[in-house]
């Protein structure tokens, strides 16, 4: 009896307590609570005040003088300076260890302090400390809406520092659009970063083959190796992302290409993705792949992105698509040796070549910072072309810089894609103009498809039109 | 019957020897492999082939080893003390104050086990924002804490009850007042569940990544298991395994070495901690 | 009785609570009430130019499809956890609470796994179910079995059940332990007695050692449900999620939410709900298993 009336005791207080918490509260800590709580709603309001303030501020200081302080480093005494990063490290880091060691050659008073994160665990890091208002000086932050650290969402919500009066923004030049919202640039552009498919030149020269420029050509590249015995993709399906890699070349090649304005289309409702011969196509393209067995499905869901890499530089495959920023990884040596690789545009249907390339995350500079011409100063050095920290960023091969030191010695394998880029071919990364989200949707479902889950391609993709329209929903 | 007894016994070491195994294993293999040279590609199965602590040194430099295994030290010993004495004075008159208002309290403290610390932390950070709480080495001690909080009032109010309120009356007769009669009298009777809330919540708080990667801007001040996620790209990767192996077992032995040494007292502070409940 | 005590408990006792109880509704009830607040936003976690919208958050989560798949997965996972944690536990403890030596090696090797960080836990399963070169297909294809075909993480049926058995792996340790202080505690007198009177083991353990530690198997029987229900860390570090939706558990539905798809304010719906879901399964449970030790 004693049990039951406890129980029913327990059960009723719980409720209580997450019905009326604050009552129950207020009872034995009336003053704090009630306080924290009334204070919750204004205190927003103030925060919020200050960060339009503050961009307020500095947009009325650039009009005025045109540019910032150029000297605030020098005179900023001894301070620290924060950013942070995603990504994973690799040894001698450049972001974490080779970048902090420059700026204290160049500047001793100065003291900068990098951390970096995996991708998922940098947004929920990068969200807790907006939250707290303990933003680092410094963030990295992806073009227009591309994943949670999408530069428009966070500079919409007045998280970021205009950049107008940066140096090197001239240099930089028409990739800074990606970063651009209301005429003001909130993020500098690290290179170009493309999407491609990498080959084993050694494997495609053994069987006569050649870079594909159209998609059957593609498929009978794959055929040919297939029948060969030998794997003709390697993807490291298990990250679900690296669907992406592969599909947004053919959606450059097969949707982009007719029709530049699709995602703009989207927002007004004149293209949606469940439109035939768009979005359908493409995922049939690409799921004909896993038909066919050119990637082995129920391998490769298995298999993690790095895993992949190790295959394709092991040469137990003979292609994978990836990005330029994984070239240092995918020309490591394996245990296949040192063989030629080659980087080509996945063609579409029509043989119409294209080139998935954008700028590449970079960072930005936090509204709240208390360092905003400090890090600017930072930055322009850094980004000036020719500067020490320029030419270590350079020299990690991840980005592929469009001006300064380095630029001429662009790797052979980025050349035809910019040449595409330069006539006009170049198209930004699909998810970049889709609210965060979408694209995850579409991995998943995807996934179900060639999973053999019963997910048709009609499902993926009403999944994502229905994901769009949710999402971009105020 | 004594063969009988015999037969049965033997079946029963067989089948604990043959589980034991199965649970191990992946340790055994995480163990032998990370004493290999860092490019030892070979099946990770061929056990301790080779004895080298190259991979360790790389772990050892990659994690800034000495760093974060300190940093983790003061947290979770900073964290359980505060809980131990926190907890403990509060479950005071939760257990010795028979009104409505104790057994609100002690269901208000239980009731926050099940909420899950990811789906409030945006709300969490606010909360620090607005008592402008700056990210220190302190910051995700806060949370260790307040997240023991449940689990540690509850066992300490089960605890106290057991603690005659005799003894407490005849200090009281001596004139001794709360404070004394709590830290003088009570707290010393409370051993057992001391040790019980030291090994369980210093359990979570050593291994907990989660606040520390939210609320630490520096690589300095990073605990053992945030320097762990570092590794995160590395672990399908089969070339980086030595040294993930390594850092997890380095990561792993200072709680390995404890309970080793303290086995007894953890195996029953954690029966202790659910058997009193 | 009533006088005494109060002479010996002034209304000051209540003071001892003041630390702990600012720190628990400062940083954990008022945040969450801050959520319920939430709850009827458009917050999307960074911008704080949010309004109202009522009930539609909450409308959502009852029209929402992730949140049926999520709930399968949940309950399917907690279930496991729940079942196999106990029988394993309690096998093992009952194997160690005979007359046997070397006990204190077989409980730390049981118990070892449970000391492991979640992260690490996940970084040595990855590595056991890695298709080629992982444990599981190399122990698989030294039997002759091809360890490739062997893909317990990319499979839609299997890679639920892969992060429940490293759930499981990590965690029977503790309630092995418990179970075994629960059954040092029954007293070998009744035991004896029950073997005079002619009981078989089964008897003996069903009729007398059950009853006697059910008290025991309600706190393990909670302690996994809760931990089932609040299952996150391995579909976030191993799977994240995939392959599809196959190991998207609640938490990880409303995590994705909040910080991949910016909806704050509809995740904090969902969240509302899912306390509501564990505390009802919670209290649920207390009751049945109340009932169960009851009529035992």
């Amino acid at each position: 009896m004693k049990k039951v009336l406890a129980l029913m005791l327990t059960s009723a207080m719980i409720v209580t307590t997450f019905v009326g918490c604050g009552n129950s509260a207020a009872a034995t800590e009336p003053a704090a609570t009630t306080a924290a709580e009334e204070a919750a709603p204004e205190e927003e309001a103030a925060v919020d005040s200050t960060a339009e303030e503050s961009v307020e501020e500095t947009t009325a200081e650039t009009s005025a003088e045109d540019v910032y302080d150029h000297t605030a480093l020098e005179n900023a005494g001894d301070i620290t300076l924060t950013m942070m990063l995603s990504g994973t490290e690799t040894e001698d880091d450049f972001d974490t260890k080779i970048l902090p060691e420059l700026v204290k050659a160049k500047w001793p008073n100065v003291t900068l302090e990098v951390t970096k994160l995996p991708d998922d665990n940098y947004y929920t890091a990068l969200k807790t400390k907006l939250a707290s208002g303990e933003c680092p000086d410094m963030i990295l932050v992806q073009p227009k809406y591309a994943g949670a650290n999408g530069c428009y969402n966070l500079a919409s919500a007045g998280y970021l520092a205009p950049l107008n009066d940066m140096d090197c923004m001239s240099k930089i030049g028409n990739l800074s659009e990606s970063f651009t919202l209301d005429s003001q640039i909130y993020g500098i552009a690290n290179g170009v970063s493309i999407l491609g498919t990498y080959y084993n030149k050694d494997m495609f020269d053994q069987y006569g083959l050649k870079e594909p420029t159209t998609w059957d050509e593609f498929l009978n590249v794959c055929k040919t190796l297939k029948d060969n015995d030998i794997q003709p993709i390697t993807m490291g399906d298990k990250d679900q992302y690296v669907l992406q890699f592969g599909l947004y070349q053919l959606a450059a090649a097969e949707i982009y290409s007719e029709n530049a304005a699709y995602d703009d289309g989207l927002y007004t409702g004149e293209t949606a993705f469940t439109d035939a011969g768009t979005w359908d196509h493409v995922l049939e393209m690409y799921a004909e792949l896993y038909d066919k067995g050119y990637i082995d499905g129920a391998a490769s869901m298995g298999t993690g992105s790095s895993q992949a890499i190790q295959q394709f530089i092991d040469g137990e495959a003979a292609m994978t698509f990836d990005g330029s920023f994984n070239v240092t990884a995918l020309c490591a040596e394996g245990t296949a040796g040192d063989f030629a690789r080659g980087y080509f545009p996945l063609p579409g249907d029509k043989g119409v070549l294209t080139a998935e390339i954008c700028a590449g995350a970079g960072p930005a500079i936090s509204a709240n910072s208390k360092y905003i011409n400090e890090c600017k100063e930072l930055l322009d050095y850094w980004y000036n072309g020719e500067s020490e920290i320029w030419d270590a960023y350079v020299a990690t091969g991840k980005y592929t810089v469009t001006y300064g030191n380095g630029s001429d010695s662009l790797n052979a394998l980025f050349t035809p894609f910019v040449d595409l880029m330069d006539a006009g071919q170049g198209y930004y990364w699909c998810n970049q103009a889709w609210p965060s989200g979408v694209a995850e949707e579409m991995e998943a479902l995807f996934y179900e498809h060639v999973g053999g889950q019963g997910t048709t391609i009609e499902d993926v993709t009403k999944g994502m039109q229905f994901k769009f329209e949710d999402l971009s929903e105020e | 019957m004594k063969q009988k007894k015999k037969r049965g016994y033997s079946i029963i070491y067989l089948l604990l020897i043959i589980f034991c195994l199965v649970i191990i294993l992946p340790l055994v293999i995480v163990f032998s492999s990370s004493l290999r040279h860092v490019a030892n590609q070979s099946s990770p199965l061929l056990l301790f082939s080779e004895l080298s602590l190259e991979s360790y040194r790389k772990a050892f430099q990659n994690m800034n080893y000495p760093l974060a295994f300190l940093n983790s030290l003061m947290t979770t010993t900073g964290s359980v003390a505060v809980v131990v004495i926190i907890a403990s004075m509060a479950a005071y008159p939760i257990a010795r104050i028979k009104t409505k208002l104790a057994r609100f309290l002690y269901f208000f403290f239980i009731a926050g086990l099940v909420v899950p610390s990811q789906m409030a932390i945006i709300p969490i950070a606010q909360m620090f924002g607005r008592l402008h709480i700056p990210n220190t080495r302190f910051t995700p001690m806060i949370m260790f804490i307040t997240c023991s909080l449940p689990f540690s009032v509850f066992l300490f109010t089960g605890f106290m009850k057991s603690v005659p309120i005799e003894v407490e009356e005849a200090a009281f007769l001596d004139g001794a007042g709360l404070p004394t009669r709590f830290f003088k009298i009570v707290f010393p009777l409370l051993k057992p569940a001391v040790t019980s809330v030291i090994i369980t919540q210093g359990l979570w708080i050593w291994n907990d990544y989660f606040y520390p990667m939210v609320f630490i801007s520096k690589r300095a001040l990073y605990s053992l298991p945030v320097c762990m996620v570092q590794f995160l790209g590395d672990k399908e990767n089969p070339a980086q395994w030595n040294v993930l192996f390594a850092a997890c077992v380095l990561c792993a032995l200072p709680l390995v070495l404890m309970f080793m040494i303290l086995q007894k007292q953890f195996v029953n502070g954690i029966a202790a901690g659910a058997v009193k409940g | 009785m009533n006088k005494k005590k109060s002479l010996v408990f002034s209304k000051k006792v209540y003071a001892f609570l003041i630390p702990a109880l600012v720190l628990f509704l400062t940083f954990w009830i008022v945040p969450i009430i801050q959520l319920f607040y939430y709850s009827i936003t458009n917050f999307n976690g960074t911008n704080y130019n949010y309004s109202f919208v009522g009930l539609k958050n909450y409308i959502r989560v009852f029209q929402d499809g992730s949140l049926i798949n999520a709930c399968q997965n949940t309950i399917i996972y907690t279930a496991l956890i729940v079942v196999f944690s106990n029988l394993l536990g309690l096998g093992i403890a009952m194997l160690l609470n005979t007359e046997i030596r070397a006990k204190g090696i077989f409980r730390t090797c049981a118990y070892m796994p449970a000391l492991f960080s979640a992260i690490v836990v996940g970084f040595i399963w990855s590595y056991v179910y890695m298709p080629g070169n992982g444990m599981l297909a190399t122990l698989l294809s030294f039997c002759g079995i091809d360890g490739n075909k062997v893909n317990v993480l990319a499979g839609f049926q299997s890679s639920l059940y892969g992060i429940a058995v490293v759930d499981i792996w990590k965690n029977f340790g503790t309630t092995m332990i418990i179970y075994l202080a629960g059954l040092q505690t029954v007293d070998t007198s009744l035991l004896e007695a029950g073997k005079i009177d002619g009981c078989t083991e089964w008897q003996l353990f069903r009729l007398v050692k059950l009853p006697l530690i059910s008290a025991t198997v309600t706190i393990n029987v909670i302690l996994n449900v809760i931990a089932g229900l609040k299952a996150f860390d391995y579909s976030f570090i191993m799977t994240n999620g995939g392959p599809g939706k196959a190991t998207e558990t609640l938490m990880f539905v409303i995590y994705q939410m909040a910080f991949v798809e910016q909806k704050m304010g509809r995740a904090s719906a969902f969240s509302v709900v899912s306390f509501i879901l564990i505390i009802t399964v919670t209290v649920l449970m207390l009751i049945y298993m109340n009932k169960k030790e009851v009529e035992l």
